[in-house]
């Protein structure tokens, strides 16, 4: 508090009259003569006694009365807060108070710092302003919605936590956006708090702040910052006597702009640490670390790389889950007429290990249907469909969820009880050896099987020639992927049950198609089977913000317990949608309900990479950006607020006249109670 | 003298006729024989013309030879005078204390006023024994001095009647003067509040017993010098000497009670020892029932002696 007039505290002095009076000349004014004091003064006294306030009451009424009355002479104003200023220059106003509250804001004491900014514009506003407090990270939620109650807003700071998400602007300034021009405020103002992580921002978030409105930034960001960070990890497989072996390579990132020498970085597996190796990385830069070789004994095991220790720690782990690869198994049908119809097939399928395919070539005639069990996809390569797998053998395995690809070819015949099998209507064969041949004009790019082609010079399909095709009507329920030129039907898609079959209408050797001598030919064969397969690449980890199917996942319905990085249960019953969102980075364990004392189910999460980018926006871009005039003159007064000067400070606030009045009724009250005691003192006397 | 509109005269207030009627049934004896010209009730303090023959000494040179017993002179061929015990008048003075610490009241009657009743009662009783009236007021000095005779009761009313404490007392100096002044035995009758040591007032006093006076000394004080009945803490102010005081009387009281009987006593004591008569008079008693109780233990007393 301030005071217009401070002199007149002088006047405090008059506080000594009351106590005077009180002390001494309240013994004066009532002299009684007596006819010789010669007895009483043989008495000893105290002094302390002679001396003492018997109204205490009453004494410190007039005190406080005299006190009141000389604070209203000295003018008293109460020096603002920019903020406040601001409120002070006109109306109500609407207040949106952004904070973030992502991952980076745990570098050293940003999040304290925002919390005590967000406390400071909560003290700013008046009794009829209100504010909304606004938490965002990757998405943005209103932790309270407009109120005036400043206990309320300060309690729902004081709730309001550190998350792992990553940064993103543009879903907290839409929100505010939002807010603020469902107000009736008189002005509408959004204070952004935040360490204005450049990597939050990428400029095409389609927010705009209407004239109006204005966006006050306030950033509590460390110039300078030094920051590592793990943020990746490759992870290669080999196999030596029946074993895995992993082979891990981390990545390190220096994000600040010192080097960072001999930092050490070791690799823990399922709590034992394997090996630590030091490296030294240069200011903004990557350096990679290679562990040896590990064996993979278990089929989960939890792996954590950490590497150096900073002030922003979240970054410096990377949690990661390795299990034992996969194999698609695979029974390639071939019609037994002998030649290498399934040369190229087979030779494709042996390659790879993401996932690694498991090839068995059976004639037609030697297929029986145990044959099927365990088997990911059945590949009818230019054949019939096998005797023994007539008679819904064949439809209940792709029911079951297996994959059914069909080629045709010169020995290809469709029976007509297995026509539900099959996508669309079989035609009679297409030759096109009459002229260049067809070929795959039109893909599906959409389709998992041609996603990998989407990309330019991601695989040439045009100089695939296809002399013979067979043609094919689809079905109104089927998916055509692949067309050739002509427009017929060069790939096909039905699901049946919870299988899929895909109908590719020329061969896969190089009878009707040199498509087998093609580079396109080894991807396009591994897509078909893995699509077939419904194969899903085991993620070793996960980026905070995604979400995972459980129930996809882990396909057994089962009720389930999920148990945070932070120790939060989460139950989620078979009946759910499953969807688990991961907000946390660390470990996720995740049980069956019903056996819970069962190995879990681990799930790594990660901070997103950008998050560990700590390099700065300039908060004046983001706020033009938004605006669309970074000089206005709403953003400058709230970067700068006009200054009120103490005689306007004091007039607007009038608190004089309160005390005034205070000291007024406080001398009223005063003198009826001394009244009173009056009344009652000559009673007794 | 002045008669106001009633018709009676300036102090004949003080002579209240309930008190005189209570009075009048007693006798006021003088303790030693007074001489004097009117017989009364006194023993007169000389020998002289008496009836009643008191004893024969050897005359001396001087004597008036008419006193001369000559029936024994025939016997013994002697010369003896015949001494006779004479009953007389005698002087009734009222010493007066009007010093300030008199006029002060708690609200009755003031301590002048009861002492002005007090003395005018006696000196009507004095003046109907045909005693000689007189009166001398005081304070630090004589202020009125009204010679004993048996025409100045009237005075005496009037100078009572006047009275006003105006100036701080002292009893030692007047009465000093006064034990100078008396050349005839006679009654004192003192009446003060005694503000002053115990020892002080006793070496005031003593001279007036020099001649064989006959002092009566009457303490007046209010009830409030006596029990201190205050409650609110207040400044006090010596009515003599005008100094303040602050006060706490909750504190004060029991240490004044004590303080204030302790000086009673002693004066008690020591009035008694000097075979001077003493009472305490409070002035919320009434009159009357104070020179009653009074006058009983006086006559109490002369029928011991």
């Amino acid at each position: 508090m301030s005071f217009l007039a401070p002199l007149f505290f002088v006047g405090l002095g008059a506080i000594a009259i009351p106590i005077f009076v009180h002390l001494i000349q309240r013994e004066r004014k009532r002299v009684i003569e007596f006819p010789s004091l010669m007895f009483v003064q043989k008495i000893p006294y105290q002094s302390v006694r002679r001396r003492r306030i018997r109204h205490w009451f009453l004494l410190l009424m007039r005190a406080a009365a005299v006190a009141l009355i000389v604070a209203a002479f000295a003018r008293p104003f109460f020096p603002q807060s920019a903020a406040a200023q601001i409120a002070a220059l006109g109306g109500t106003r609407e207040l949106v108070i952004v904070l973030d509250q992502s991952a980076s804001m745990g570098y050293g004491d940003h999040w304290q710092r925002a919390q005590d900014e967000a406390r400071k514009a909560i003290g700013s506003i008046g009794a009829a302003d209100r504010a909304t407090l606004v938490l965002f990270s990757r998405n943005a939620e209103e932790s309270m919605r407009a109120t005036p109650d400043r206990g309320r807003l300060e309690a729902a700071l004081g709730t309001a936590k550190l998350t792992s998400g990553a940064t993103r602007y543009g879903p907290a300034l839409k929100l505010a956006e939002s807010i603020l021009s469902r107000s009736s405020q008189q002005r509408k103002e959004a204070i952004l708090i935040s360490d204005f992580q450049k990597s939050g921002w990428t400029g095409s978030e389609d927010v705009h702040f209407p004239d109006g409105m204005t966006l006050t930034p306030v950033s509590v960001g460390t110039p300078d910052v030094t920051n590592l960070a793990v943020p990746s990890a490759n992870f290669a497989r080999a196999t030596f006597s029946n074993q895995e072996r992993i082979t891990v390579t981390a990545g390190v990132a220096n994000k600040g702009g010192q080097p960072a020498t001999n930092v050490p970085v070791t690799l823990e597996i399922d709590g034992h640490l394997i090996e630590t190796k030091s490296v030294s990385v240069a200011p903004n830069a990557s350096a990679s670390v290679t562990f040896a070789p590990f064996t993979l004994a278990d089929p989960q095991v939890h792996g954590v790389i950490k590497a150096g220790s900073d002030n922003f720690p979240a970054d410096n782990t990377f949690d990661f889950v390795m299990t034992p690869s996969q194999q698609v198994s695979i029974l390639i049908v071939t019609s037994g007429s002998g030649g290498n119809d399934t040369f190229y097939l087979s030779k494709a399928l042996s390659i790879g290990n993401t996932p690694a395919f498991q090839v068995e070539v059976v004639p037609a005639a030697r297929v029986t249907p145990q044959m099927l069990d365990k088997r990911s996809v059945v590949v009818l390569n230019d054949t019939i469909v096998p005797p023994g797998l007539a008679g819904g053998a064949l439809k209940r395995y792709v029911e079951r969820g297996g994959g059914l690809l069909i080629a045709f070819g010169d020995h290809s015949a469709w029976p007509t009880t297995e026509t539900d099998l099959l996508p669309g209507k079989l035609g009679s064969v297409v030759d096109r050896t009459d002229g260049r041949g067809a070929t795959i004009g039109t893909r599906d790019y959409s389709h998992q099987v041609f996603e990998i082609f989407k990309a330019p010079r991601s695989g040439d399909f045009s100089a695939v020639r296809v002399l013979r095709y067979r043609a094919l009507e689809p079905g109104p329920t089927d998916r055509v992927i692949a067309r050739y030129d002509d427009g017929a039907v060069a790939a096909v898609e039905k699901r049946v049950g919870s299988g899929r079959v895909i109908a590719w209408t020329t061969s896969l050797d190089d009878s009707w198609t040199d498509l087998a001598l093609k580079p396109v030919y080894l991807p396009l064969v591994h897509q078909l089977t893995r699509y077939l397969s419904q194969y899903e690449q085991t993620s070793y980890w996960s980026t905070v913000g995604q979400a995972i199917d459980l129930a996809t996942t882990y396909k057994a319905k089962a009720d389930r317990v999920v148990m945070t990085p932070t120790g939060e249960r989460l139950r989620m019953a078979a009946a759910d949608p499953g969807v688990l969102e991961l907000n946390e980075h660390g470990m996720y364990e995740i049980r069956s309900a019903s056996n819970g004392s069962g190995r879990p189910d681990r799930i790594a999460v990660n901070l997103d990479p950008a998050e560990s980018d700590l390099t700065p926006l300039d908060p004046s871009e983001l706020v033009a950006a938004v605006t669309g005039h970074a000089t206005s003159t709403a953003v400058a007064a709230a970067e700068k607020p006009a200054e009120l000067t103490a005689e306007e400070a004091e007039r607007r606030q009038n608190v004089w006249w309160y005390l005034l009045l205070a000291g007024v009724l406080l001398l009223a009250a005063e003198m009826a109670v001394a009244n009173q005691l009056s009344r009652t003192g000559e009673r007794f006397t | 003298m002045s008669h106001d509109s009633r018709g009676e005269m300036p102090g004949a207030r003080f002579v209240d006729p309930k008190i005189l009627a209570r009075v009048g049934n007693l006798e006021l004896l003088a303790k030693t024989v007074v001489d004097g010209f009117i017989n009364g009730l006194h023993r007169a303090p000389f020998f002289g013309a008496s009836i009643d023959f008191a004893e024969h000494r050897q005359y001396v040179a001087g004597d008036d030879i008419r006193r001369v017993d000559w029936k024994l002179w025939a016997r013994t061929d002697r010369y003896y005078v015949k001494q006779y015990e004479a009953d007389t008048n005698t002087n009734f003075t009222v010493l007066f204390d009007i010093s300030r610490s008199m006029k002060f009241s708690s609200g009755g009657v003031s301590k002048l006023e009861y002492g002005a009743f007090l003395g005018a009662c006696l000196g009507y009783l004095a003046t109907r024994q045909r005693d000689r009236v007189g009166i001398i007021t005081f304070d630090e000095d004589i202020v009125t001095h009204v010679p004993p005779s048996a025409k100045h009761f009237d005075m005496v009313l009037h100078t009572l009647d006047r009275a006003k404490a105006e100036k701080p007392g002292h009893l030692s100096a007047p009465l000093h003067r006064m034990a100078e002044h008396f050349k005839r035995r006679g009654i004192l009758l003192l009446i003060s509040d005694f503000y002053d040591e115990p020892e002080a007032i006793l070496d005031a006093i003593k001279p007036l017993k020099f001649l064989g006076n006959d002092l009566i000394v009457f303490h007046v004080l209010d009830p409030q010098e006596i029990n201190f009945d205050y409650d609110e803490a207040s400044a006090f102010e010596d009515l003599e000497s005008r100094d303040q005081i602050p006060v706490v009387p909750q504190s004060f009281r029991d240490q004044y009670r004590s303080l204030i009987q302790e000086h009673v006593t002693s004066l008690r004591t020591k009035f008694s020892e000097q075979r001077i008569d003493y009472a305490l008079l409070n002035t919320s008693e009434p009159l009357d029932r104070a020179l009653f109780s009074y006058l009983s233990s006086r006559e109490k007393m002369m029928r011991v002696r």
